[in-house]
């Protein structure tokens, strides 16, 4: 492995396992999709001509990964989603990140992708040309996600 | 938007060890390996097949025209199983992951109905090639026997090619069917997804 790739390997690992998790939800199995994206990257790197930005196409090689589970006969995220707080103490952070993935993994596989990017501070340009969508269609995707989330979330903090 | 902040924040607090390079380096041999073992065992236990069937041509010497030509339509069917197997394993691996999303389910797509029609033909082939090779490599090993075990025998046959025939084959073309065509489905509900809202 050269210097470049493990560069690479340390920006993005936490990035693109976050993006694998909100579309698995499941620790072993995002673990799984993102060391095969960075198989992919390794193997792609001396290939990559700088079309677009280097996020961007680790982003897209991720993306397709994730897409690609659902040749895999494992389980998909059932929507077990712990809708009603068992006690009346306030969530904990850990409780709510927990809650965030698991509502952003019962959603329509491709709002999966896109809201995890936006959520990974990628500009919705960049978002657009990884998804294959336009700048305005991404726009909108990600407002009503966002909206779908806020009401998730306020129905789970009431 | 506040919820915004929020979420960006809750996102960002989900961290995992970074797991060791070497890791990817294992994972990548081990894949090789088991694609290879894979390939490998049903190479090798069908050629072991093709070469027992010219072994018997050698040693039993056959003087009719249908025994060699059995011979060869088995053989052949062999080489058609392991042309159609050896070539559906790598087309999927052979796609690329750098285009985005949108391409990369069409191009899933095209190659799923690529695999779809190899599998559909040749395993048509397969079977014809099979049924028609060993008919006629029985003729002259059946004229030798008398009348009644060589009507037996060729019953035998018959019934073992049309169980083949009408209920293996439909039955493996229906799996082979149902499995690709799950796949078509999925990948044409997520293309919708992109497309749809537009």
């Amino acid at each position: 492995m050269d210097i470049q790739f493990e560069e690479i390997y340390a920006t993005y690992w936490q990035k693109i396992y976050r993006l694998c998790l909100a579309y698995v939800n499941d620790a072993d199995w995002a673990k799984d999709i993102a060391q095969d994206t960075f198989i992919t990257v390794w193997q792609q790197l001396p290939k990559f001509r700088n079309e677009s930005g280097i996020g961007t196409w680790i982003f897209r090689i991720a993306s397709n990964h994730c897409l690609r589970q659902v040749e895999r006969n494992k389980r998909i995220p059932r929507s077990d989603v712990q809708t009603e707080i068992p006690d009346t103490s306030e969530p904990s952070i850990e409780d709510k990140t927990t809650f965030l993935y698991q509502c952003i993994a019962e959603l329509a596989e491709t709002d999966r992708l896109i809201i995890s990017l936006e959520l990974e501070d990628i500009k919705q340009a960049e978002i657009a040309q990884i998804v294959g969508i336009s700048e305005a269609n991404t726009r909108v995707r990600i407002h009503r996600i966002k909206e779908k989330l806020t009401q998730k979330f306020t129905r789970y903090e009431q | 938007m506040n919820s915004n902040i929020d979420l960006k924040e809750l996102w960002a607090k989900q961290e995992t060890g970074i797991p060791d390079t070497k890791d990817l380096v294992k994972r990548v041999a081990s894949f090789k390996r088991a694609h290879l073992k894979q390939v490998i065992y049903a190479n090798i236990l069908l050629l072991l097949v093709a070469v027992f069937i010219v072994l018997v041509w050698y040693y039993f010497q056959p003087e009719y025209i249908t025994t060699k030509s059995g011979i060869v339509l088995i053989i052949l069917a062999i080489l058609a199983y392991l042309f159609s197997y050896n070539q559906s394993i790598p087309l999927l691996l052979k796609s690329s992951y750098e285009m985005s999303s949108a391409d990369y389910l069409q191009q899933l797509l095209s190659l799923k109905r690529k695999q779809q029609f190899l599998e559909g033909i040749m395993t048509n082939l397969y079977f014809i090639l099979l049924s028609t090779g060993l008919f006629l490599y029985m003729i002259e090993y059946t004229m030798r026997m008398k009348l009644p075990l060589g009507i037996f025998c060729y019953g035998i046959t018959a019934g073992w090619i049309a169980f083949n025939w009408f209920y293996i084959k439909p039955k493996t073309i229906r799996k082979q069917r149902e499995k690709i065509d799950g796949l078509i489905n999925k990948f044409h509900l997520l293309t919708e997804q992109l497309t749809e809202k537009k």
